[in-house]
């Protein structure tokens, strides 16, 4: 076997997940996609953070 | 020295917008904590461990890695266990979140980020053998920072990694039957958004995706006349998919990996990520020498 069959795993696996996501009924929603430009929007970012730590600041 | 020229570049355009527009945009600001700085040490070792840090196991995964194709799994689930772990963190021991901007202003902020790394910078030439400037580097470190400092504009919050590998095993957890009612961290409404939304809406979802797609686009040429094997034993691969589980883990606890945590802390002005810088770099030390170690008896054991 060769690296490209690492890559078609890695990329099944990337589709996987997607198509996972989908069928437990959570469909792509581009009325709730990520801010197109946040800067100015006032809408603010998703939140959805690395760094994010609720509670933290009690 | 190219990824501190990163850093600052991005900390020198994202800290005044993010001062600017705070109610558009958010930094990566986090606690600083004693379980924040052991979770972060045993990121730096377990990064050594499977040959890849946060963005870097998704890209050695995308590259057809076997290795990493092993650790990433292990690396989701670790980082949604760590999110069950995170309120008892935070309840154990004190969690105190510092901005510098809001302590110092942004101009002192910017100044303190690039005095430190400047710092950082020294440090580095002093133990370097050689020249650490390298012009393609230097290059490519000025091309990371532009799309870092655009991913802020237009996600409103700083690059970050681990996030979205959590949000992944959440989602499948809860389709399983797990209720995320039962977990404090994933109550919260901006989680509990997340988790409800699909991951292509989902910001770090969407560039680590993107960092698959982007790595195997990158090395597809090329990968059918490499082997797949790696010259080590098969217990090698236990050895990655148990450092895979600790590094999903630390990352939660230490609030982000090697990108939320260390290059978007820091260029965020959060002094989080200098504890993480200082943490993760010992803990990447201690895991260089055991690798070594390991690496060395599992290709012995394979040859």
């Amino acid at each position: 076997m060769t690296r490209r069959f690492g890559i078609v795993i890695a990329l099944v696996s990337a589709l996987f997940v997607v198509g996972l996501d989908w069928s437990l009924g959570v469909p792509p929603d581009p009325y709730r996609a990520p801010d197109p430009m946040a800067f100015g929007s006032q809408s603010g970012a998703s939140g959805a953070i690395c760094t994010f730590a609720p509670g933290a600041d009690k | 020295m190219a990824q501190l020229v990163a850093i600052g570049l991005t900390a020198i355009a994202i800290q005044p917008i993010i001062a600017y527009a705070p109610s558009s945009l958010i930094g990566a600001i986090a606690p600083v904590s004693l379980s924040m700085v052991a979770a972060a040490f045993v990121f730096g070792l377990s990064m050594q461990m499977i040959l890849g840090c946060g963005s870097g196991t998704l890209v050695n995964a995308g590259s057809g890695n076997p290795i990493a194709l092993v650790a990433l799994p292990l690396f989701c689930i670790g980082s949604f266990l760590g999110t069950l772990l995170v309120p008892f963190a935070i309840e154990s021991t004190p969690h105190i979140p510092i901005s510098l901007t809001a302590s110092f202003g942004v101009s002192g902020s910017v100044g303190i980020t690039l005095l430190g790394l400047f710092v950082a910078g020294l440090i580095a030439s002093r133990f370097s053998t050689g020249s650490i400037w390298n012009k393609k580097l230097l290059i490519a470190g000025a091309v990371l920072a532009g799309l870092a400092i655009l991913h802020v504009l237009v996600a409103g919050q700083p690059w970050g990694v681990v996030y979205g590998l959590g949000l992944w095993v959440a989602k499948g957890a809860q389709g399983l039957g797990w209720d995320p009612a039962s977990a404090q961290f994933w109550v919260h409404p901006i989680n509990a958004s997340a988790l409800s939304s699909s991951v292509l809406t989902d910001t770090t979802s969407l560039t680590s995706l993107g960092l698959i797609g982007g790595a195997a686009l990158a090395a597809w040429q090329g990968s059918d006349s490499q082997p797949l094997k790696q010259p080590v034993a098969a217990w090698y691969f236990v050895v990655a998919a148990l450092f895979g589980l600790l590094l999903g883990v630390s990352s939660r606890l230490a609030f982000g990996c090697n990108v939320g945590a260390l290059f978007s802390g820091i260029a965020s002005g959060s002094l989080h990520g200098w504890f993480w810088l200082i943490a993760g770099f010992t803990g990447s030390v201690v895991g260089v020498k055991l690798r070594d170690q390991l690496w060395l008896r599992a290709s012995e054991a394979a040859s």
